[in-house]
């Protein structure tokens, strides 16, 4: 329950209403105060006061002076008039609501027109800012056109003037230089048939017959252009420079780089990498270390280079369960299985091996070569010499410069046409 | 804003619209006349030489070839005659007399393919030594040619036996300063660049920069070698400082990223061998400035001499184009003035301004 605040006083002018209402120690600022034409509210929690004026006011340009515990209103009348009491008299409950509930809706809408208004003109403002800038920005446009107007036609004068100089100056050249040029065609012909009879000397590659020949030429006519080339050095003699480009590295020349295949190769080994087989229930046996392929792989290495083949191919299927896609577990098998010759097996494993190397890229060039000799190896040993004899030259063609390879290629073909001839 | 106005400006003067497309582009020496070179849409050769008029380029003549004609150089011929040495799609080389068109004054077939880049020396009045022609071709070899010797160049840079060849894109001539000294300078499409020293007949220096070598040039022709441009595909091109060679560091480069596309052509200012200006396959056209360091070349460890590549910094850049400009050439009479052509068929004189006061 509020409490209500009566001890207010007010006098009044024909044109306005002073109310003074002290606060009793409570601090007001103005959100407590609500204000309409006729209806007045003070609210400070638990404080209220409220009034229903006896006529009209004009709410805009009435104050609320809020200082010494206390609230001073000045309110305007809106007509000059000496009200007989400052709030309407006998005023019924509903009365109050009504009054009260009006009040309310007309200081909403005041303050929604009053944000219209504020929108619309802000927009005109920002409208007004806009226009001035572009003005501005025209005038400096402009100003520096005009700048580089004066300049091109400042330049095409002096150019106009450089010409017609050219031309005067062409014009006392033109009339010498038709003379010059009868003068011209003689000695060109004379000089062609001269060079008919020397071309067959440049390709002896001999030199020194040239600079006589020319020299001597000079020497029997007059005109001023064969003096000058008596000074001018004789024809070089022919050579020539061999020249190698540098090798088709990968960045160079980039519209003939494999790019696509490159990407793809990296992405296959990206994937390769992230696939974990693990839906084997024995791996819960295994220790962390055990269950990473890679150093399995590792594993596996060191045992081959021991001499442990039979360890060495169970670490690598251990790997293989786990990851099926890395190239290199299959490589390293297979070298062990031809140790060991298992040579059906190194066989499937070289294939299993190159069918993971594609695209063939220069970055797995190595690992394609190995594939090649192990299967072409185990083929041999297999007595299935044309199948081995082609993938030793497959191996060729990625290592051309493999000495080995060669040799072995070599043997091969002998043997074959060893068996040849003896069947 | 004013600031930017100090900076040498590029003002576009004239723009002639072609009906062909030109690959090169040429000013006469001496006079405003220029010309363009290129192939007609039936597949043969034009040469059209433009006179200056104005605001306009007046069409005086008009030379038809039964090949297209890709490159063309006045560097190895004199002032009075002004011959015009071009290369063909064909692979042939020819010199012409304009005034004289219908036969050529010197032809060779020199090369297998087409030849991609000329360059001349030795005429013009410039530097000492014999006129000589250089031609690179698609056909992997860069073959050096004197026009008083008939059907053999006078040197030729081939690739070994059984070595896959690559395709010559540029070619350019240098350290012509006299009678004897000579270098050419070949830019390839695998990134090569390769120094060639015509003296003693030996490669003098090569290196690979990654990426395709779309045009070379060194800032003068006929001084002692001081700077060589060479620019690439992907919008880099490199400075080398050609002062001082290291045994196996070679020449000491700066490279500088200009923008995203091909980098088409490197000239650099006749007036000034400090300016030198790019253009790219994205129609723009960028004024560059070199700066020396304080010291050209220092000791390394081992006390040899290398070089120290200096800076490079932007002038000025303008986008004349949705096409590549392919070719530019710089009057050797009138500083600033440039001519350019690109592929979208058409020929553009410019005039770069406030060049003085670099």
């Amino acid at each position: 329950m509020p409490v209500w605040l009566r001890e207010h006083s007010w006098r009044q002018t024909l044109t306005a209403v002073y109310l003074s209402l002290p606060l009793r120690g409570a601090r007001a600022t103005p959100a407590n105060i609500f204000c309409s034409e006729q209806y007045l509210k003070v609210s400070i929690p638990p404080f209220l006061f409220e009034a229903v004026l006896y006529a009209p006011i004009d709410d805009t340009n009435s104050t609320a002076k809020i200082g010494n515990g206390n609230i001073f209103f000045t309110l305007y009348k809106k007509e000059p008039a000496m009200w007989d009491s400052l709030t309407v008299a006998n005023a019924g409950k509903e009365k109050l609501q009504y009054l009260r509930e009006n009040a309310v809706l007309k200081a909403q809408e005041k303050a929604k027109e009053e944000t219209e208004a504020k929108k619309i003109t802000k927009q005109e403002h920002k409208k007004y800012a806009l226009e001035a800038t572009m003005k501005l920005e025209e005038a400096e446009r402009k100003r520096i056109e005009d700048l580089k107007e004066k300049e091109r036609q400042k330049v095409a004068k002096e150019l106009e003037f450089w010409k017609n100089q050219q031309k005067d100056a062409d014009k006392y050249k033109s009339i010498p230089k038709k003379g010059e040029l009868y003068q011209e065609t003689e000695p060109l012909e004379d000089r062609k048939n001269e060079k008919m009879n020397k071309t067959s000397i440049p390709n002896e590659g001999t030199s020194k017959i040239i600079p006589k020949s020319t020299k001597g030429h000079g020497s029997c006519s007059i005109f001023s252009q064969n003096f000058k080339e008596e000074q001018l050095p004789a024809p070089r003699a022919a050579a020539t420079i061999k020249v190698s480009f540098t090798p088709r590295v990968f960045p160079t020349a980039l519209r003939e780089s494999r790019v696509a295949e490159e990407e793809e190769w990296l992405h296959k080994q990206a994937e390769a990498r992230r696939i974990i087989n693990s839906d084997l229930s024995e791996l819960e046996d295994l220790k962390e270390e055990e269950k990473n392929p890679d150093w399995l792989k590792e594993k596996g290495n060191k045992m081959f280079a021991m001499g442990n083949y039979l360890g060495a191919v169970n670490a690598y299927n251990l790997a293989v369960r786990l990851n099926d896609r890395l190239p290199l577990l299959y490589l390293n098998r297979a070298a062990c299985h031809l140790k060991l010759r298992n040579l059906h097996k190194a066989v499937e494993d070289s294939s299993k091996a190159l069918e993971l190397l594609t695209p063939p890229v220069p970055d797995n060039e190595n690992a394609r070569v190995k594939a090649h000799v192990r299967r072409g190896t185990a083929f041999c040993q297999l007595e299935l010499y044309t199948e081995g004899l082609q993938d030793y030259e497959a191996a060729l063609k990625i290592h051309p410069k493999n000495e080995n390879i060669e040799k072995d290629a070599e043997k091969i073909r002998h043997l074959i046409q060893e068996t040849m001839q003896s069947s | 804003a004013a600031a930017g106005l100090e900076r040498p400006q590029v003002v576009s003067h004239v723009q002639q619209a072609l009906n062909y497309t030109v690959f090169d582009c040429k000013w006469v020496p001496r006079s405003a006349r220029l010309l363009c070179l290129g192939s007609a849409a039936r597949g043969t050769g034009l040469v059209q030489l433009y006179e200056l008029h104005g605001a306009r380029l007046e069409l005086l003549r008009e030379i038809e070839k039964p090949k297209p004609i890709k490159c063309g150089t006045f560097g190895a011929t004199s002032l009075q005659q002004r011959y015009l040495a071009t290369g063909d799609f064909d692979g042939n080389l020819n010199i012409w007399n304009l005034e004289a068109p219908e036969r050529p004054v010197y032809s060779v077939k020199g090369h297998k393919e087409i030849i991609n880049s000329i360059d001349g020396v030795g005429g013009l009045g410039i530097g000492e030594g014999a006129p000589e022609i250089v031609t690179g071709s698609r056909d992997g070899t860069v073959k050096v040619w004197d026009p008083r010797q008939n059907d053999t160049p006078v040197a030729n840079m081939e690739p070994l036996q059984g070595e896959s060849k690559r395709d010559c894109w540029t070619v350019a001539f240098g350290n012509a300063y006299n009678q004897e000294e000579r270098v050419v300078c070949a830019g390839y499409d695998n990134g090569d660049i390769k120094l060639f020293d015509l003296k003693t007949m030996s490669l003098r220096w090569e290196t690979n920069i990654k990426n395709g070598v779309c045009s070379v040039e060194f800032d003068r022709k006929d001084i002692s070698m001081n700077k060589l441009v060479a620019t690439s595909l992907e919008g880099k091109f490199h400075v080398f400082d050609m002062r001082t060679q290291h045994p196996t560091k070679g020449f000491a480069s700066v490279s500088e990223k200009a923008q995203k596309s091909t980098i088409w052509q490197v000239r650099h200012l006749p007036q000034n061998r400090d300016i030198f200006m790019t253009s790219g396959g994205s129609g723009s056209l960028h004024l560059w400035k070199y700066e020396y360091p304080a010291q050209r070349s220092k000791k390394d460890s081992e006390g040899s001499e290398m070089g120290v590549a200096g800076s490079v910094c932007l002038l000025q850049n303008v986008t004349l184009s949705t096409q590549p400009i392919s070719s530019l050439d710089w009057s050797p009479d009138k500083k600033g003035l440039c001519v350019c052509g690109a592929f979208d068929q058409t020929v553009r004189v410019l005039i770069v301004t406030k060049l003085n006061k670099i």
